[in-house]
């Protein structure tokens, strides 16, 4: 059976203005996601395979013939950096793409990594925040 | 140990309900020791007083109890613009103790304790559906919280040397689990305006965020709040909580700020950047610090020049002048969410969401900021007119 994803635990997200917002409650990181990026993520999100993707997206940009290449690369980062895990397909289930809008082009995805928020939880006195994780209960 | 992360849920669960109780039973024990009488000798201890600062918070009845007179002077004076009696009971109830005025102790941590790195301030928490506890090991802050029914106990070993983490933002975690519990987001970012309407100011620690809400408040602006406000979700309303902004030396040469409005613990060092002190807006700009504003946009500082590709929207302030311009919505976000998040000790996940529909409700705009104090304030009052 293909293989199929879902979004990693620690992953809070959100799409505005066609951008992904993705934040990793982990560590602080915070990702972007624009061009057809939020579509793929969309379709992640619903369990769909590799193979679910590139055929969506082929049926939707016919003609391209960087899709296949662009969703491997994409899915490879999400994967590096949490943001995706792996997961067997939930059973029945359906992927359905978003409707397009009309006269829409292909563009490939665009993932952007911020690492800023790393000093607030290794180094800022001021802005506290947990390292710790969870504790362990005293001996 | 427990083995799974499940055992270790419910094991910290319970530790999180006993030790509120602990820090509570510990807190009527100093309330008690303040009065006058060593519960332990029966004899007469040093003169300092137990009471209450009744505040109207987000709109909210807040009660802070403390035990000692140096938590009101030095950790709870910040809300004293907040004061406001009201009848009936406190929707929510912070309890405040140091063990300097009261001689008495934080129970025992039921944890393992974390050992804090020189410069580090790691915070262990604990919670279950009913408790939340946050104990800071570099700060020895600590805070237990019943969000659902109202009730947080903060304490320090010593008030007469509060932590600079509490300094900047006193009772900052038991404020946030409480506030959140009844629908209010506390958010990282300044507020200014005019007539009761603003802005809010976002970007992350050293954006410039500060130092333009104090340009905006020497200007005559209103101003809420330098660096974290109540964020009241349906009504687009920021709230006010202390009292206090924070500055760095330079941009208190630039703002000329007097003396007298900075703290006198001076400059401490942050390790985001240079030395940062407090500075009381009520004496640095009397008049201007408000309860709340309705927002009506974000406005994020830059320190970086603008790129050609931006429409730039001109100010009416010459070629020197700040330059402001319209940023999308998930650049808004982009700007306020992160450090709101990782600075919410609990639930942070569900604050995106909020945030996120706040940056579809009103517009994002970047500023860049000039070396004039006076100029960048110009245009976001000019921004702030324009909006109506």
């Amino acid at each position: 059976m293909a293989e199929s994803f879902r979004i990693g635990p620690e992953i809070v997200h959100e799409t505005v203005d066609g951008e992904v917002i993705a934040i990793d409650l982990d560590n602080g990181s915070y990702y972007s996601l624009a061009g057809s990026g939020p579509l793929v993520w969309e379709l992640l999100a619903q369990g769909a395979s590799e193979t679910e993707l590139r055929e969506a997206l082929e049926a939707r940009f016919g003609g391209v013939e960087t899709i296949a290449e662009d969703i491997a690369a994409l899915i490879q980062q999400l994967q590096e950096n949490g943001l995706v895990v792996e997961a067997e397909p939930a059973e029945g289930a359906v992927v359905v793409a978003p409707a397009s809008g009309e006269g829409e082009a292909y563009e490939a995805p665009r993932f952007e990594r911020y690492t800023d928020m790393k000093d607030y939880f290794l180094l800022d006195p001021i802005h506290e925040v947990d390292t710790a994780g969870w504790p362990r209960p005293a001996a | 140990m427990p083995a799974n992360p499940a055992a270790a849920q419910a094991s910290g669960g319970d530790i999180a309900d006993a030790y509120f109780e602990l820090l509570g039973e510990r807190f009527e024990q100093a309330v008690a020791a303040v009065h006058g009488v060593d519960p332990v000798t029966n004899t007469k201890r040093r003169p300092a007083g137990a009471g209450t600062l009744d505040l109207e918070m987000a709109g909210l009845p807040v009660r802070l109890r403390y035990a000692g007179d140096a938590l009101r002077a030095n950790l709870l004076s910040p809300f004293e613009h907040l004061a406001a009696g009201f009848a009936g009971d406190p929707v929510l109830t912070i309890s405040a103790f140091d063990t300097a005025s009261s001689g008495i102790e934080s129970p025992t941590p039921l944890w393992e304790p974390v050992e804090a790195a020189p410069g580090t301030n790691p915070v262990v928490r604990l919670h279950s559906e009913r408790a939340c506890v946050l104990a800071a090991a570099g700060s020895r802050a600590l805070t237990a919280a019943e969000p659902d029914a109202g009730e947080a106990i903060f304490h320090l070993p010593d008030a007469g040397a509060i932590p600079p983490s509490e300094r900047a933002a006193p009772i900052r975690e038991a404020l946030q689990l409480l506030m959140a519990a009844r629908g209010r987001l506390m958010t990282h970012a300044g507020a200014v305006g005019r007539d009761g309407r603003g802005v809010l100011l976002v970007g992350r620690g050293g954006s410039g965020k500060s130092t333009l809400a104090l340009s905006c408040a020497l200007a005559g602006m209103e101003i809420v709040a330098d660096d974290y406000i109540l964020l009241e979700p349906e009504s687009l309303r920021a709230h006010a909580m202390q009292s206090t902004a924070k500055l760095t030396e330079d941009s208190a040469q630039r703002l000329a700020v007097p003396s007298a409005a900075i703290d006198p613990a001076g400059f401490e060092s942050t390790l985001e950047g240079p030395a940062k002190t407090l500075v009381d807006i009520r004496t640095l700009a009397p008049g201007t610090l408000k309860r709340q504003l309705e927002i009506r946009a974000l406005v994020a500082p830059t320190l970086r020049p603008h790129t050609t590709a931006h429409m730039a929207v001109p100010c009416g302030l010459g070629e020197d002048g700040p330059v402001l311009w319209p940023i999308s919505a998930a650049e808004g976000l982009r700007a306020v969410a992160p450090s709101t998040i990782v600075q919410s000790g609990f639930g942070g996940g569900s604050s995106l969401a909020v945030l996120a529909d706040l940056v579809r409700r009103v517009p994002s705009y970047a500023l860049e900021l000039s070396p004039d104090p006076a100029v960048n304030a110009a245009a976001v009052d000019g921004l702030v007119a324009e909006l109506g």
